[in-house]
């Protein structure tokens, strides 16, 4: 676990890599620090093919860490010095090289987009116990910590720290299997348990460009890096990430017709907020071309936010007498969807009618209770 | 419950250090081995694993102890050392398409049923047929029955076990992760058949 639980931003490399700055600047280093900075140009001569390019940088690693390992500056230097030197140059390197490597083909950023989109969708009715998660092991705490450190991956441009915030967000995950056998006398179930938590947590997290953060560290990882527990957690994530993409109604446990049912009404939810969005973005690009519009347009505006329910907001001493007809249509068509509801829920299995009701009297004490508490 | 408690390993012995992290891990006498479990959910292939890191049991040995990654070093009687990274995977029938992007590059696959599950042993046919199609040519095979402890509920014969490994060229054996029964035998005999580089 050499180094992998510090943070990403953990003195002792951020050190390393001044150190790897600081010996780039001696003038015995010239000749390294040209080729590294002619192997930087000389991209601009390639069309960018992430393949190609991801093989040539993992070339000029290897031919890299040769010359340090035979330079003076270098000489008599331990494992753990020229890891530091290797390390350095992958992130100075793949810093310059970002915006040409990451997300680097148009149809990247498309692939990102679904999955979030996709995610998007799933998040409106996931539950744990869809993927068959031990009740033992969802622990909003820790997940949130989890989806935390996932999240932080585009913060940083070099692959190792990158990987570093997958790596994080598993052993918080481990860590919470682990414990759930020492202090629960939960069998240890190993990836039965820990693939679905990560799941979970990848959707729950919804990290923008998944999919380009790992192929980035896929092909600019150094390779002699990406073995061993790192390149399982890696590993773990990727599955979790093609597990996304692939997951239709027979993958989770849930009813198939529900599952679809569910992916309907999120579809049409997402749809109805992005209309929304693009009437308000349409409003205000034609408010600014011209002034004459802008009192109407603002006014559909605030009609199409707060189109549901105007007053919800609104305090006594503001209403004005013209208000009272509005208020009263309100009114009665909110009792009027309300007792349709509530007909509707009396047609309903009893399993499915419990919680709505449950939630159905919640509303109805706290509308009951509160104007007399004020 | 739990996997039970640790016992000491007999002839294998656990290393003090071992630096094949910084890439020093292929030579012919140090070998680094990536090793993946396959097998139904709720077999037991974690406490099969967790048997054996635990099992070697020494305060100065280097083991990495995760919930779903272990590695473990061992050192062979012929005074080679092999270190096994092991790689656990989802043994849930809906992630059992992910399974080629773990056992890719796998030196060792081991496969792992309960004698009292005749629907794991199934399983365990079906990730034979798609190691020998889908995994490496020169990949290390071993068939594992497992729960070997529960002779009354036995519903798979040992004889069933070693006939189907045996047709199809793999290491079989029972083991106890409860009892410890096997369990380093089990990963000495999976030392032994891995293919050494060359010493040049």
């Amino acid at each position: 676990m050499e180094g992998s639980t510090s943070s990403p931003a953990s003195s002792s490399q951020s050190l390393a890599f001044y150190d790897f700055l600081d010996r780039m600047r001696n003038p015995a280093s010239l000749d390294l620090l040209r080729s590294i900075k002619s192997f930087i140009v000389s991209f601009s001569f390639y069309p960018c093919n992430p393949e190609s390019d991801g093989k040539r940088v993992q070339e000029f690693f290897s031919t890299t860490e040769t010359a340090i390992r035979d330079h003076p500056l270098w000489m008599g230097a331990t494992e753990e010095e020229i890891d530091c030197a290797m390390e350095g140059l992958e992130k100075y390197i793949m810093t310059k090289l970002f915006s040409r490597t990451f997300s680097a083909l148009p149809e990247d950023a498309r692939i990102d987009n679904d999955i979030s989109e996709k995610i998007c969708l799933l998040q409106t009715f996931l539950k744990p116990e869809h993927l068959d998660i031990p009740a033992l092991l969802r622990n909003e705490a820790s997940w949130l910590l989890a989806e935390k450190e996932l999240r932080k991956i585009n913060g940083f441009k070099s692959p190792r720290e990158k990987l570093l915030c997958i790596m994080n967000c598993c052993k918080v995950i481990n860590n919470l299997l682990l414990n759930a056998t020492i202090s629960e006398n939960h069998v240890p179930a190993g990836a039965d348990d820990f693939l679905p938590v990560l799941i979970y947590v990848t959707i729950k997290a919804n990290p923008p460009q998944l999919h380009s953060n790992l192929k980035f560290i896929q092909l600019y990882r150094w390779q002699a890096k990406l073995v061993s527990e790192a390149a399982y957690y890696f590993t773990n994530l990727v599955s979790a990430m093609a597990f996304i993409v692939d997951l239709n109604a027979t993958s989770l446990s849930m009813d198939e017709d529900k599952f679809e049912e569910n992916m309907e009404a999120a579809k049409l939810k997402s749809k109805l907020k992005s209309e929304e969005y693009q009437m308000i973005k349409q409003g205000e690009a034609k408010c600014s071309s011209s002034g004459k519009m802008c009192d109407e347009i603002e006014e559909t505006r605030v009609m199409s936010l707060e189109s549901n329910y105007p007053y919800m907001e609104a305090r006594s001493g503001e209403l004005k007498e013209r208000d009272v007809d509005r208020l009263l249509s309100l009114y009665k068509d909110l009792v009027l969807k309300y007792t349709a509801l509530c007909k509707a829920i009396d047609c309903l299995p009893i399993s499915e009618k419990e919680p709505i009701l449950g939630h159905l009297k919640m509303q109805e004490t706290v509308s009951l209770v509160a104007p007399q508490g004020q | 419950m739990g996997c039970g408690s640790s016992t000491l390993g007999r002839d294998s012995r656990p290393l003090g250090r071992d630096n094949s992290e910084n890439g020093g891990g292929q030579d012919a006498k140090n070998l680094r081995v990536k090793l993946v479990l396959l097998g139904d959910s709720g077999v037991g292939k974690s406490c099969i694993v967790l048997r054996f890191v635990r099992g070697q049991f020494d305060p100065t040995s280097k083991v990495t102890v995760g919930a779903s990654f272990l590695s473990q070093t061992i050192a062979l009687q012929d005074s080679t050392t092999v270190k096994f990274e092991i790689w656990d995977t989802a043994g849930q029938e809906r992630y059992a398409a992910l399974a080629p992007l773990y056992y890719r590059g796998a030196a060792v696959a081991v496969i792992v049923y309960d004698i009292t599950s005749p629907e794991s042993f199934s399983k365990a046919q079906y990730w034979v047929k798609e190691l020998q199609k889908h995994g490496s040519p020169e990949i290390v095979l071993a068939l594992v029955g497992n729960k070997a402890d529960l002779h009354e509920k036995r519903e798979v014969a040992v004889q069933d076990g070693i006939d189907y490994a045996e047709k199809n060229g793999m290491f079989f054996i029972e083991t106890s992760a409860k009892t410890a029964d096997n369990i380093n035998e089990l990963f000495e005999e999976i030392a032994k058949r891995l293919p050494r580089p060359s010493a040049s």
